[in-house]
């Protein structure tokens, strides 16, 4: 059902129900009256002819939007000159009808029978709020759940269950061949877990503390490749007052060497580098391999997620860009800008 | 038993030679870092198991086995990796997670065991122990020649009649009726090798061929000028 029909029919069904109480009231006091049913039945066209016409109000004016020590005032006085309106045109009635009496006009009659009116309005107006806000709660849910997803889906990605196996496995042999090593290990890897399991819970994060977490990526990844992958570190020393949204440079670097080195029979090497131009931190990571055509084709969940993230972030102050540098190297280079301290105070 | 280890990492190497350690009836004799040498090391030493990674440098353990004509019996190692893990439907002897458990190891060599009674032959062309590695998408199968029932050739390819499967290998029908064993298989026309163990009857059928049904219910027809050839074998 669309909303318009949910609307018509909670508005006819409603105004219905209030009209044969009335009508239903009257008869058991007084029995039936033809005239008072008719009067009755003017009264429900008027009610849904102006609140709808409320309805109107409310929506061009997006009264939906507004704060609740906004909206109340406006309902009440919007709603209060529609029950002065409606005893004007219930005299009207009486008049043209000529069954309009001195009493009818006194001040306490027409305070006493607005203010009725008021309260019938303000009902109605209840009603027609807590069915939107009810509404608009339920789809934030559903958006919130769909970005928890998404959320949970990277997190899943990031963790990269082949390179913990890995790790463990390299570990295990080398508890027998380089103890003091494989308890730098252990500590290095807790360090990565830890840090995958801690990211959610942050938009950005100090570019120092990324670069830490992938220095001990890439030293475990060494233990695993050993001669086969060399690794390099040009870093700026202004580097350390930008942030950057976790576990992007890891994501980055795990990509070199996954689709890059690790297919190399003699291996090959990354480097990462960073300088800081015009308060911007230029980061480049440069590894062997090669882009395919495919690769550039179906920009993996990775790079898709690296450069949406970004845009999420930074808006258009932050760059990305991933390409063949020279016949056996991929370069990936990023742009940030500092950030503002307001920036950080969304989250 | 002889076994090859096939990894690019030295480590993982290491720790799976520390492993079978406990078992002394295996006995490593090579390693191999990536596909090539591992071919190479392999038909060299004929092993009675190779211990096969599945990501390496170059080429991955499958399509390492799908370019070899005569398959060992092979347990993969493998970190982690679903797609591999599922793409075994038919006849994989077993597959290791690593960090690998001693038990599950045990498993896997009580499995080879029980398989190498029947040890491939030796000969130059393929005999009807010998098994080949068939991948077709996804999926993957360790098939005996023996439950072959029939090569069929489409285009580039050729299809590999086997249990209720018919994947696609890429090569030539031609060169493949070179390497197979005429004993068992037979070129009954251009199109088709028929393996004569699975021959369910035999009608005579126009010009003086053959039709031949299979006890997989399909119906071959042998050229004329085979059927003579193939009458011949079958009386004797």
């Amino acid at each position: 059902m669309t909303k318009r029909k949910i609307y018509w029919l909670c508005q006819l069904l409603g105004w219905g129900i209030y009209g044969f109480i009335q009508v239903f009231l009257y008869t058991v006091a007084q029995g039936f009256d033809t005239n008072q049913a008719l009067g009755v039945l003017y009264q429900v066209v008027y009610f849904i002819a102006t609140t709808h016409f409320l309805r109107g109000l409310i929506i061009k004016r997006e009264w939906l939007n507004l704060r609740l020590s906004y909206l109340i005032p406006r309902l009440l006085i919007a709603t209060f000159l529609l029950s002065g309106l409606n005893y004007g045109y219930l005299l009207v009635i009486e008049f043209l009808t000529s069954t309009i009496s001195r009493q009818d006009l006194m001040f306490l009659t027409v305070l006493i029978n607005t203010l009725g009116y008021w309260v019938i309005y303000f009902i109605w107006a209840i009603f027609y709020f807590t069915f939107h806000y009810v509404e608009r709660y339920n789809k934030s849910l559903k958006a919130e759940t769909a970005a928890r997803e998404v959320e949970l889906k990277n997190l899943k990605e990031q963790l990269n269950p082949h390179f913990i196996f890995n790790a463990l496995n390299s570990i295990r042999a080398l508890v027998d061949e380089n103890p003091r090593k494989s308890k730098e290990s252990i500590t290095q890897l807790s360090h990565i877990l830890r840090n995958s399991l801690m990211s959610d819970r942050k938009k950005l994060i100090p570019f120092m503390d990324e670069l830490k977490t992938v220095m001990d990526y890439l030293a475990l990844e060494s233990i695993r490749y050993e001669e086969r992958l060399v690794t390099k570190f040009d870093i700026d020393r202004n580097s350390g007052k930008f942030m950057i949204p976790p576990l992007m440079l890891q994501t980055l670097v795990e990509n070199g060497i996954k689709h890059g080195i690790s297919n190399l029979k003699e291996g090959g090497e990354i480097k990462i580098s960073t300088t800081v131009k015009r308060k911007q931190l230029h980061l480049q990571i440069r590894n062997t391999g090669q882009l395919s055509k495919e690769m550039h084709a179906h920009k993996g969940f990775g790079l898709a997620n690296t450069r949406k993230r970004l845009e999420l972030i930074f808006g258009s102050t932050a760059k990305f860009e991933i390409k063949n540098e020279d016949k056996n190297t991929v370069l990936t280079s990023i742009t940030l800008p500092t950030i503002e301290r307001s920036m950080l105070e969304i989250d | 038993m002889k076994a090859i280890i096939v990894d690019d990492e030295r480590l993982a190497r290491k720790e799976l030679i520390s492993l079978l350690g406990s078992h002394p009836e295996i006995e490593v004799v090579d390693e191999a870092a990536n596909p090539d040498e591992a071919v190479e090391k392999i038909e060299k030493h004929d092993p009675d198991v190779v211990f096969l990674d599945i990501q390496m440098p170059g080429k991955t353990g499958f399509e390492m086995l799908e370019e070899m004509e005569r398959v060992p019996q092979v347990i993969f190692t493998t970190a982690y990796d679903e797609f591999a893990l599922k793409a075994f439907e038919y006849n994989a002897l077993d597959y290791l997670l690593k960090p690998i458990q001693p038990e599950r190891l045990t498993e896997s060599l009580n499995k080879v065991n029980i398989k190498t009674v029947e040890k491939p032959s030796k000969q130059q062309k393929l005999g009807s122990k010998d098994q080949v590695f068939v991948k077709d998408g996804d999926k993957c199968w360790f098939v005996k020649l023996e439950d072959v029932r029939l090569f069929e050739s489409d285009g580039n390819y050729i299809k590999v009649y086997f249990d209720k499967f018919k994947p696609m290998i890429h090569k030539s029908l031609n060169a493949l009726d070179e390497r197979l064993d005429d004993r068992h298989f037979f070129r009954a026309s251009r199109k088709h090798i028929i393996n004569l163990g699975w021959v369910e009857s035999i009608d005579t059928w126009f010009n003086g061929g053959l039709l031949v049904q299979l006890k997989g219910g399909e119906k071959i027809e042998v050229s004329r000028r085979q059927s003579a050839r193939f009458r011949e074998m079958m009386s004797l």
